[in-house]
């Protein structure tokens, strides 16, 4: 049916950059809505326990749709071409999961307010790792880097505002503000680092969903190591996760959003590089914001201070996102590109044409057509099943949802979806 | 020429730095605990 599809539909011209920019702000989308099912859960639980839920159902739901955009046959032949980025794509996982526990500490000793701003870096991280190990920007002049810098910044900086003007929580532990604080920037350091693996499996050629799926191994396999270790143990966690059945839902449903979100900066990092896909990305805060103001109403006791500081920091971070989404890179620059992709073509044995047709959005593999299994099938059931069986058991919360503004948001979350998933295909076929 | 895999992967210096990234992380987190 693909085989008819891509005879059918012409390749479309779309240039990789606007590709790119799509992915990244449709990633934002993604990632900030994957906060919302978790606000549905009452307090009580372990944040531990919550973050792994939600690592749980990123896991899972890696088995359900983007398996149905590409069979583990196109997987397995990803994977075997560039063997060695499945060492990179664990380690990104890993990163990930430290960082993540990171934040807990942070957001537990001094606040959402402090701690937020300060891991938000990571895209600045990011950038930096960018230009010294990948070439990125270089040669992109001072218009481009003014655009790209100054939008990167100015997406910490409404970051910041917004924490600021709507975090409730404040430490309530004064005398471990230095450890949070170290912890906030603990992780901003680890998610910025965690875009190398991003940008070298894509300069080799990787697949978004090839990396994604070996990624969510790393996560869990991390995740559920530290949760046991905070915990005080694996009985302890299990107890835990079995108390925290009934909501279980909810944070695997997030994970889901994530894994489309997810997937979304893999192919911005892919197509734009980490120095304008990542911060891009990052403006996920705005949609977390629209969640919680919009649906849950979170704001409502907001002074006119607060609300002020809402509207100056959301417009500073879509005035950032505008800027980098106007910084086409220049033809110097993807020059330079190209040596950062002919150095892992040449350390790993890559065939250099082949990497190449990747990167520019044209995979071989992706016009092959691909047999499906029938344990595809089971797979996917199986991990379709597991979310069926959660909801399904799931217990009513009692919390205020503004049903039409859950409906509008909804449809905003599924729309860039729709739009984008439609423009991947077209230009890449998702490769 | 093509390197041998392993070889190629420990070899290369940008590994590193995720790596020690990695162990300095954990160290920061298994310290504040």
């Amino acid at each position: 049916m693909n085989e008819k599809l891509s005879v059918t539909i012409e390749r479309s011209t779309l240039s990789l950059h606007k590709l790119g920019v799509f992915c990244g702000l449709a990633a934002a989308v993604w990632l900030g809505s994957a906060e919302a099912p978790t606000k549905l859960v009452n307090s009580g639980y372990s944040p531990f326990i919550l973050s792994m839920g939600m690592v749980m159902g990123a896991f899972v739901a890696r088995w359900t749709v983007p398996t149905l955009l590409k069979g583990t046959g196109f997987l397995f032949d990803d994977l075997l071409d560039k063997p060695h980025l499945i060492v990179w794509a664990l380690l990104a996982g890993m990163l990930w999961a430290v960082a993540n526990t990171l934040t807990i500490f942070a957001v537990r000793n001094v606040g959402l307010a402090i701690a937020f701003p300060l891991w938000n870096t990571n895209s600045l991280v990011g950038l930096f790792w960018g230009w010294l190990l990948f070439k990125e920007l270089r040669g992109s002049g001072i218009k481009g880097w003014a655009k790209v810098l100054g939008g990167a910044f100015a997406i910490v900086g409404g970051a910041g505002i917004l924490a600021l003007a709507t975090a409730q929580q404040s430490s309530n532990a004064p005398g471990r503000a230095a450890v949070g604080i170290m912890a906030a920037l603990g992780a901003g350091v680890l998610l910025g680092t965690m875009y190398i693996p991003y940008r070298k499996a894509y300069i080799s050629g990787m697949n978004p969903l090839s990396f994604v799926t070996i990624f969510t191994f790393g996560e869990l396999g991390t995740v559920t190591l530290l949760t046991a270790i905070n915990l005080g143990g694996a009985g302890n966690m299990v107890a835990e996760l079995h108390r925290a059945r009934p909501m279980l839902f909810w944070p695997f449903l997030g994970g889901f959003c994530w894994v489309i979100g997810d997937l979304f900066q893999n192919f911005a990092a892919k197509y734009i590089g980490i120095g304008r896909g990542i911060p891009l990305s990052n403006t996920n805060q705005l949609w977390g914001l629209a969640w919680g103001a919009l649906v849950f109403a979170e704001l409502s006791g907001l002074s006119s201070t607060g609300k002020l500081l809402v509207f100056t920091g959301s417009g500073i971070m879509i005035a950032g996102a505008v800027a980098i989404s106007m910084a086409a890179p220049l033809d110097r620059e993807l020059t330079n590109w190209k040596l950062a992709m002919d150095r892992e073509c040449e350390r790993y044995g890559l065939n250099t044409e082949q990497v190449a047709a990747v990167v520019a959005g044209d995979d071989p593999h992706a016009g092959k057509p691909y047999r499906r299994r029938w344990w595809e099938w089971l797979v996917m059931c199986t991990a379709v099943g597991i979310f069926v069986w959660l909801a399904l058991g799931t217990r009513a919360q009692q919390i205020y949802v503004n049903m039409p503004w859950m409906i509008v948001l909804m449809v905003a979350t599924l729309v860039p979806l729709g739009v984008c998933g439609t423009l991947l295909y077209r230009r890449t076929r998702f490769s | 020429m093509k390197r041998p895999a392993l070889i190629a992967i420990l070899t290369d210096p940008q590994l590193w730095v995720p790596v020690v990234v990695l162990i300095l992380g954990t160290t920061l987190l298994m310290t504040l605990r």
